[in-house]
């Protein structure tokens, strides 16, 4: 198998930018060779006038197949190394259809539009605008449009369509483009009157060479080499069974999911109707026939376990996965009902006496799988792998899907009597002020990475998760949680967009239970972050030229109208920006302004993403959310956090203040 | 100078189908057209309504750098291919090009409209004549070689409409 750039996952390199730009080159010059920069040649077609279209077109369509055909033979070419567009009935005929009324009106497709404008054809500019513009337009429309592209069927190749060999259809399919070029040869003699290529021996040759070739695939397609390939991998998989690496035990298994092994994805081929009734906790439910393209992208990538009721399908289904690569599948020894039998029977009903070890056991699984149940989305392994980027502020729809996944942490930041009332399945209760206390006699400051990451490992955090913060009333607890994350570096957490009254608001699942949780020992980082900066810091930034001082908290405590602290005003030189004007409120919840809200109000205060800011607030709470957004959302890339803030500031008379009031009113 | 006559036409299609070939080979997907200027659009959108753009929900998957990608690459590799092949054969004259009886705005009235529809087609049916016709079809891909009926299909029944820009 060849190592493309698709199949190393490279595709966003600069090497493959670079191969992809020496591709298009070569595709430039053959249509331009080709004469495909010339509108009136490309439409000449459809009018009957110039086949130049048909005969490159299929000439470079026969070409390529038979040349995929043999790499294909030689194990060159397997859908593991190549990605295959999908089928999409209605899309792909519908788009079909109008793409042939654009093209034929507009003269050029995009392709040929490149060369066109490459050989100075304005109208061929013309095309290209349209066309950007018509990409824009199915954005907009997207929401009307998308019913269409519903319908995927996955990778779905023709011989499979018609259930004919794949050398065979490629036979006849050369066969019918051979006809086609003497059928146009044939109508542009008697439309032009020249004789072309028509019974010319360049035409015979050329219409045999295809010939040949594709029929020289019915040899090479059961070629020894394959064959032998193919035994080499049969006879990896007998041993494999035979020598039981291919099960899992049911002890094993709980085990591990009880541990929160996110490495496990745990597959139920049950019928729906079997999964909704009662399915082992966190897995998900995926067809047999489905099983190829939905665990692709888990492929020798963790461990995938598949059960059934019994040992047979899963069996089927293992063998099928592993002919097709998959070297990292197991089935469960005994299936679910080996699994209820052994791990969830409850000990009173077992025949022979359980010693005091299993039964504490027993009783941790029975907690686990029977206790607190999560629902576990339909066939949603494959919407997100752990090692997708995890964006900012993740959607309720987002968390609806991942609910069954436990490496996502949800972390409830409501105060305890609401949570309790109910919360979103599996998640955990925290209160804001486990997170910050007394630091060298300032109050109210983020705890230090050691107690931090002790609060971490009671909650069962393991670096790898992704943590998703769900807040009530102030989303600034939310990122306050964030500033503890990024104090130990756990650079993957998300706010909850809108909150518990999205998601609310929304009449999603809620739960009652407690989620059962196995405390980790995580890690303490071995450097102290970059992030936070004392008075001194602050103090070094004033009247530096190009940095910030952003003061977030509400305007009448920055002139000092206001004041809750020993003085009243702000650090000389700084901006104010409150945080509350960072918040859209809305009926029922409220969320952070658009991004590009957000970045227009925020280009006007700081110079450029890179400028050195620092944040502060009273406490560092509220300036944990400008944080959030100017790091998360934004991009800014030196923002610095005082966490201790006004509350120091004020109480150390050394520092100077500015204040707009000459009599600032007393503390309220 | 009087341009050089186009190629065997034949020899072409083998070019290009090697062309194709290799870019299943190398890059292990096939060529692309339409996605680079679906980029470019996404791009200008993103420069006009940013956070509409983001929040949109086709082009937002694509994130703040849509022009980060290989086919943005291959459609700059097809424009500087036609460019040097262009010039090489003297085919390059800044031009509209119509039937003698077609006035220019016209014909580039045309060449709007169906740039429009081009567009729109290409994102609805994931890939245009380069993508899904050629790519897609010369891997057998059902789906593809159903696009490339209706393409022709569809060009057909609209080419008597729009035959007035071509007469002479």
């Amino acid at each position: 198998m060849i190592n493309t750039f698709f199949s190393s996952g490279t595709l966003d390199s600069p090497a493959a930018f670079l191969a992809s730009l020496l591709i298009g080159l070569a595709f430039g010059v053959a249509l331009e060779r080709a004469g495909f920069g010339s509108s009136r040649r490309l439409s000449g077609i459809f009018y009957f006038r110039d086949m130049a279209v048909l005969k490159v077109m299929f000439t470079a369509v026969i070409v390529a197949m038979l040349g995929v055909c043999y790499a294909k033979a030689f194990g060159w070419v397997t859908p593991d190394n190549v990605y295959f567009l999908h089928t999409l009935y209605a899309a792909q005929i519908l788009g079909g259809l109008i793409f042939g009324v654009g093209f034929v009106m507009g003269g050029w497709c995009p392709g040929t539009a490149a060369v066109g404008v490459a050989s100075g054809k304005i109208d061929a500019l013309v095309f290209l605008a349209g066309a950007l513009g018509g990409s824009i337009l199915y954005n907009e429309l997207y929401t009307v449009v998308a019913p269409l592209t519903a319908n995927d069927r996955g990778v779905v190749f023709g011989f499979d369509s018609l259930g004919v060999s794949e050398a065979g259809f490629a036979f006849v399919f050369t066969l019918i483009a051979v006809g086609c070029f003497w059928g146009a040869e044939a109508i542009e003699k008697k439309r032009n009157g020249v004789e072309g290529y028509w019974n010319s021996r360049f035409l015979k040759v050329f219409s045999a060479m295809l010939a040949i070739g594709a029929f020289g695939l019915f040899a090479v397609q059961t070629k020894p080499a394959a064959a032998a390939n193919a035994a080499a991998q049969e006879e990896t998989l007998l041993t494999g069974m035979q020598e039981g690496a291919d099960h899992i035990e049911v002890q094993e298994l709980a085990d591990r999911l009880l541990e929160g092994d996110a490495s496990i994805l745990l597959v139920d081929i049950r019928a729906p109707e079997e999964y909704a009734g009662f399915h082992i906790r966190t897995a998900v439910n995926i067809q047999a026939a489905d099983l190829p393209a939905s665990l692709a992208p888990h492929k020798n990538q963790g461990l995938i376990v598949l059960y059934s009721n019994g040992m047979t399908h899963p069996a089927q289904a293992r063998d099928s996965l592993a002919r097709l690569g998959f070297g990292n599948v197991y089935q469960l020894t005994d299936g679910l009902q080996g699994f209820l039998d052994v791990c969830l029977k409850p000990v009173s009903l077992r025949d022979a006496p359980v010693p005091a070890a299993q039964t504490a056991k027993i009783r941790a699984w029975r907690a686990f799988f029977l206790g607190a149940p999560v629902a576990a989305p339909a066939v949603a392994a494959t919407s997100v792998r752990a090692s997708e980027p995890l964006p900012a502020e993740v959607e309720t729809e987002w968390l609806a899907q991942n609910l069954g996944r436990g490496d996502v942490k949800r972390i409830d930041m409501r105060p305890q009597p609401e949570y309790k009332g109910g919360h979103i399945p599996g998640a955990l209760s925290l209160n804001i002020e486990s997170l910050r206390g007394c630091v060298e006699g300032i109050p109210s400051t983020l705890l230090p990475a050691k107690l931090l990451a002790e609060h971490f490992s009671l909650m069962g955090i393991r670096p790898d998760d992704s943590i998703v913060v769900i807040w009530g009333d102030k989303e600034q607890d939310a990122t306050l949680v964030g500033m503890a994350c990024e104090r130990l570096g756990h650079s993957r957490y998300a706010v909850l967009r809108g909150g518990f009254a999205k998601w609310q608001s929304e009449r999603r699942q809620l739960d009652t239970l407690l989620p059962v949780v196995t405390a980790t020992r995580y890690p303490v980082p071995a450097k102290a972050d970059a992030f936070t900066v004392g008075a001194k810091d602050v103090l070094a930034a004033v009247g530096a030229p190009g940095s910030v001082i952003l003061d977030v908290r509400p305007a009448d405590f920055f002139t000092g109208k206001k004041r809750d602290e020993a003085r009243g005003g702000h650090v000389p030189g700084a901006v104010n920006r409150p945080f509350a004007d960072d918040v859209a409120k809305g009926e029922a919840f409220n969320t952070l302004k658009p991004v590009g809200e957000l970045a227009a109000a925020y280009a006007k205060l700081i110079p450029a993403k890179d400028s050195p800011v620092i944040i502060h607030c009273r406490t560092g709470h509220q300036a944990s959310q400008t944080f959030f957004v100017l790091t998360r959302l934004l991009g800014y890339t030196r923002v610095r956090w005082y966490d201790a803030g006004w509350t120091e500031w004020a109480a150390r008379p050394e520092l100077p203040v500015v204040s707009d009031e000459q009599k600032p009113e007393g503390p309220k | 100078m009087r341009a050089k006559p186009y190629s065997n036409p034949y020899l072409a299609g083998v070019l290009l189908g090697m062309t194709v070939l290799a870019s299943y080979l190398i890059l292990g997907a096939g060529l692309g057209a339409s996605a680079g200027i679906a980029r470019a659009g996404a791009f200008c959108e993103l420069a006009l309504a940013p956070a509409r753009t983001l929040a949109s929900r086709y082009f937002g998957e694509w994130g703040a750098e849509p022009l980060n990608y290989y086919l943005v690459f291959m459609l700059a590799g097809v424009f500087c291919g036609g460019l040097i092949s262009a010039l090489l054969a003297d085919r390059c004259a800044v031009i509209v090009e119509r039937g003698a009886r077609c006035s220019a705005l016209k014909r580039l009235v045309f060449a709007l409209a169906g740039g429009v529809i081009v567009g729109f087609a290409s994102r609805l049916a994931n890939g245009c004549t380069s993508g899904q016709a050629l790519s897609g079809s010369a891997v057998l891909l059902t789906g593809s070689l159903l696009f490339l009926i209706s393409v022709f299909a569809g060009g057909y029944a609209a080419a008597w409409f729009v035959r007035r820009q071509w007469y002479d």
